[in-house]
C-alpha cells in the first residue's frame, strides 16, 4: 500500500531562486508529520506543489500514487488549510462553505456539522470581513473537513490563534490522526510541534535534512545530556578536563558545560580536586537545539551562531572568546 | 459542471457585483426610456433624433421600428454584461478566494468554462431584467403617452432574442478578458478602454474594420437591422454570433493555458 503523501526528488525554481531542491519524504496514514524547517526553507512551495497550486519543475508529489488534480474528488480526500488563502469579505461563513460543497459535490448538512466542530456555529451568518485571524483559521479548517478527508495538510495552522486555539488545534490534530487519517502539518517551530508530531521532517533552504520519527529525535536530543558548572576556577577546571577523554564547552565566562557527565562523576571528581563549585546542575539538550543545530549548522554558508546551538562540534578546549585559560 | 457553475453562482451573488451592476444599468435603463419619450418627435427611430420633446396627441412612438427602438433602450446595459465577465473571474483574484477554487476544481480549463457558462447565463438573465423592466417602464409611459401597451408587447419577439443572446456574448467575452487579464484594474480599464474609445478609433481609420470589431459582430448578432446588415457593412445576425463567440472562447483558451502554467502562491 502506497504511504499517504509521497514526495520524490521535488525541486521548484522560481527563476533563478531554488525554492526547493531534490526534496524527498513520505507520510504515512494514520500518523502526524511535522513538516519543519525556518521560515523561507521551502515548506509552503512545497505543500503548495503537493496541492497543485504551484507546478512542479521536476520531481513527484502524489498522494496514494496519483497527483493532486488527478483525483477524483479532490476535496474529499484531500483537506487543506493554506497561508494566504482569503475569503470574500462580504460573503458569509455559511456562503463560503456552501459554495465548496456544492462545488464538491458534498451535501449541504456537512456545512453546519464542520461550522460546529471548529466552533463558528454563532456566527455562521457573519460576514467574514468582520472575522479575526483566528476564526478565519478556523473557517479555514472548516473548509477543508467538509470533505471528510484521510489526508490533511496545514501550513501554519496555529497562526493567529491564541494558546486556548493552539492547544484546541492540538487536540484536533490528534482526534484526526486517531481516524486513521494522515496529517501533514508545517511549522518554523518545533516547540509548537513537539507534544503533537509522531514524525518529523526537517527542511533547510529547500533540501531534506532529515525524516525521522520524534522518538528518534528525542534520543538525539538525550544523547546531549551533560553537566552545567559554574566555578571561579574555569582556568584550573579545563586544565583538569584536558587530561581525560571528555567533550565540553565554556558557555559564559565563569560556567562550563560537560559533554555526558553525570553528578555521581563530576561530584567526587572536583571534590577530589578541591575545585571550588556555585553550581552544578544537568544539562538536557533540547528539541529545539536539536532543530535549530540541524536547520542552521545545515549550511556552511550561513555563520554558525550562538555555541549554545551547536551541539557535536563542542570539544576540546574553551570556546567562548575572551574566556579565562 | 452543473455543481461548478451552481457554486459560481452562489459565490458570485454573495459579492455585491450582480447587484450593483444590475443596479446601475436599470438607472441608465431609466434615463434613455426617459430621454426617449423627451426627444421623441413621432417622425423617426428614438434616441437623440427629435428634440421637440412633445408628449401626448399623435407623436407617441408606434411605427414597429419606433417600438423596437423603445424596447431596446436596455440594449446599452451590455457593457454591464461584459464588466460582469470581467469580475466573476478577477474577483477571485483580487481576493485571493482562487486558491480555494482551484482545491476544488485543479483542473483550471475547467474553472473558466464554469465561470463561462455562468456568466452567460448572468448575461442573458441581465438581458431578461432590462426587457421587463423596459416593458414595464416604457410600457405605462407609453399609455400616458396615448399609445398602445399591447403594441410594444407585439415587439417583443423582435427585440428579446437578439438582446439576450448579445448580453450572454458579452458575458462570455468578459470572462474570456479576465482570465488573461486576471488583474481586475487591468481588467476593466481594458474592457471600457476598448468598447469606449478604442473600438471606435479603429473603425474610423480603417475600412472595413465594422463588420470585424466586437460590437459589429454583437449588432449583427442582435439581428436588429432585420436581416439588412450587409447594408451598414455587417454580417448576418449568425456569423456575426460566431464571430463574438469566437473572440470570447479565444480569449478564454489563451486565459485557461496561462492559468495552467501560473503558480498559485
Amino acid at each position: 500500500m502506497p504511504s499517504a503523501i509521497e514526495v520524490h526528488g521535488l525541486s521548484k525554481h522560481f527563476g533563478s531562486v531554488q525554492a526547493v531542491n531534490d526534496l524527498s519524504f513520505e507520510v504515512e496514514q494514520g500518523r502526524i508529520t511535522g513538516f519543519l524547517g525556518p521560515n523561507g526553507s521551502g515548506k509552503t512551495t512545497t505543500l503548495r506543489m503537493l496541492l497543485g497550486l504551484v507546478s512542479i519543475s521536476s520531481g513527484t508529489a502524489t498522494f496514494g500514487g496519483r497527483r493532486y488534480v488527478e483525483l477524483d474528488h479532490p476535496v474529499h480526500h484531500v483537506g487543506a488549510v493554506l497561508e494566504a488563502t482569503s475569503f470574500h469579505p462580504t460573503r458569509r461563513a455559511e456562503d463560503h462553505l456552501k459554495s465548496v460543497a456544492i462545488g464538491a459535490g458534498i451535501p449541504l448538512t456537512r456545512v453546519d456539522e464542520t461550522l460546529d466542530l471548529v466552533g463558528l456555529t454563532d456566527v455562521a451568518r457573519r460576514r467574514v470581513g468582520k472575522f479575526s485571524l483566528g476564526m478565519r483559521q478556523r473557517l479555514q479548517l472548516a473548509t477543508a473537513l467538509l470533505g471528510e478527508p484521510e489526508i490533511l495538510i496545514l501550513d501554519e495552522p496555529s497562526n493567529g490563534l491564541d494558546p486556548q486555539g493552539i492547544q484546541w488545534l492540538r487536540t484536533f490534530i490528534r482526534h484526526q490522526a486517531s481516524l486513521g487519517h494522515a496529517v501533514l502539518v508545517s511549522s518554523h517551530l518545533l516547540s509548537e510541534m513537539e507534544e503533537t508530531v509522531d514524525d518529523v521532517v526537517i527542511v533547510s533552504h529547500g533540501k531534506l535534512v532529515l525524516q525521522t520519527t520524534l522518538a528518534e529525535l528525542a534520543t538525539k536530543a538525550g544523547t546531549t545530556t551533560g553537566m552545567r558548572i559554574r566555578s571561579p576556577e574555569l582556568g584550573r577546571l579545563t586544565a583538569l578536563l584536558q587530561a581525560i577523554p571528555v567533550a565540553y564547552r565554556q558557555t559564559a565566562p565563569d560556567t562550563l558545560v560537560i559533554d555526558g557527565a553525570t553528578p555521581e562523576w563530576f561530584g567526587p571528581f572536583a571534590a577530589q580536586n578541591q575545585i571550588v563549585l556555585y553550581e552544578l546542575a544537568n544539562e538536557r539538550g533540547s528539541l529545539e537545539d536539536v532543530f535549530l543545530s540541524l536547520t542552521h549548522g545545515f549550511d556552511a554558508a550561513v555563520p554558525s551562531g550562538p555555541s549554545t546551538g551547536e551541539i557535536g562540534e563542542f570539544g576540546a578546549g574553551p570556546a567562548a572568546p575572551g574566556a579565562p585559560s | 459542471m452543473i455543481a461548478g457553475i451552481r457554486s459560481e453562482w452562489l459565490k458570485i451573488r454573495t459579492t455585491a457585483v450582480p447587484w450593483v451592476l444590475t443596479g446601475i444599468a436599470l438607472v441608465i435603463d431609466g434615463l434613455l426610456i426617459l430621454v426617449y419619450f423627451v426627444s421623441h418627435d413621432g417622425n423617426g427611430g428614438g434616441g437623440n433624433g427629435g428634440g421637440n420633446g412633445s408628449f401626448g396627441g399623435l407623436d407617441y412612438p408606434h411605427t414597429a421600428q419606433q417600438l423596437r427602438n423603445l424596447l431596446g433602450a436596455g440594449f446599452e446595459g451590455y457593457l454591464f454584461a461584459l464588466l460582469l465577465g470581467v469580475l466573476i473571474i478577477t474577483i477571485e483574484f483580487r481576493h485571493k478566494t482562487v486558491t480555494t477554487s482551484f482545491l476544488v476544481l485543479p483542473r483550471r480549463p475547467l474553472f473558466v468554462g464554469a465561470k463561462l457558462i455562468t456568466a452567460a447565463i448572468l448575461g442573458a438573465v441581465l438581458a431578461i431584467i432590462m426587457l421587463v423592466v423596459t416593458l414595464i417602464g416604457g410600457g405605462i409611459t407609453l399609455s400616458a403617452d396615448g399609445g398602445s401597451f399591447s403594441a410594444l408587447v407585439h415587439q417583443i419577439p423582435a427585440v428579446a432574442p437578439g438582446m439576450i443572446l448579445v448580453f450572454a456574448l458579452f458575458a462570455i467575452l468578459g470572462v474570456g478578458i479576465g482570465s488573461v487579464l486576471t488583474n481586475q484594474v487591468a481588467a476593466i480599464i481594458v474592457s471600457l478602454g476598448w468598447f469606449i474609445i478604442l473600438e471606435g478609433i479603429l473603425v474610423s481609420l480603417v475600412h472595413g474594420a465594422a463588420r470585424w470589431v466586437p460590437t459589429g459582430a454583437a449588432t449583427a448578432a442582435s439581428n436588429l437591422t432585420r436581416g439588412r446588415g450587409a447594408d451598414f457593412g455587417l454580417f448576418n445576425w449568425w456569423q456575426g454570433t460566431l464571430l463574438m463567440l469566437a473572440y470570447g472562447l479565444v480569449f478564454a483558451a489563451l486565459g485557461s493555458a496561462i492559468l495552467t502554467r501560473r503558480d498559485i502562491t
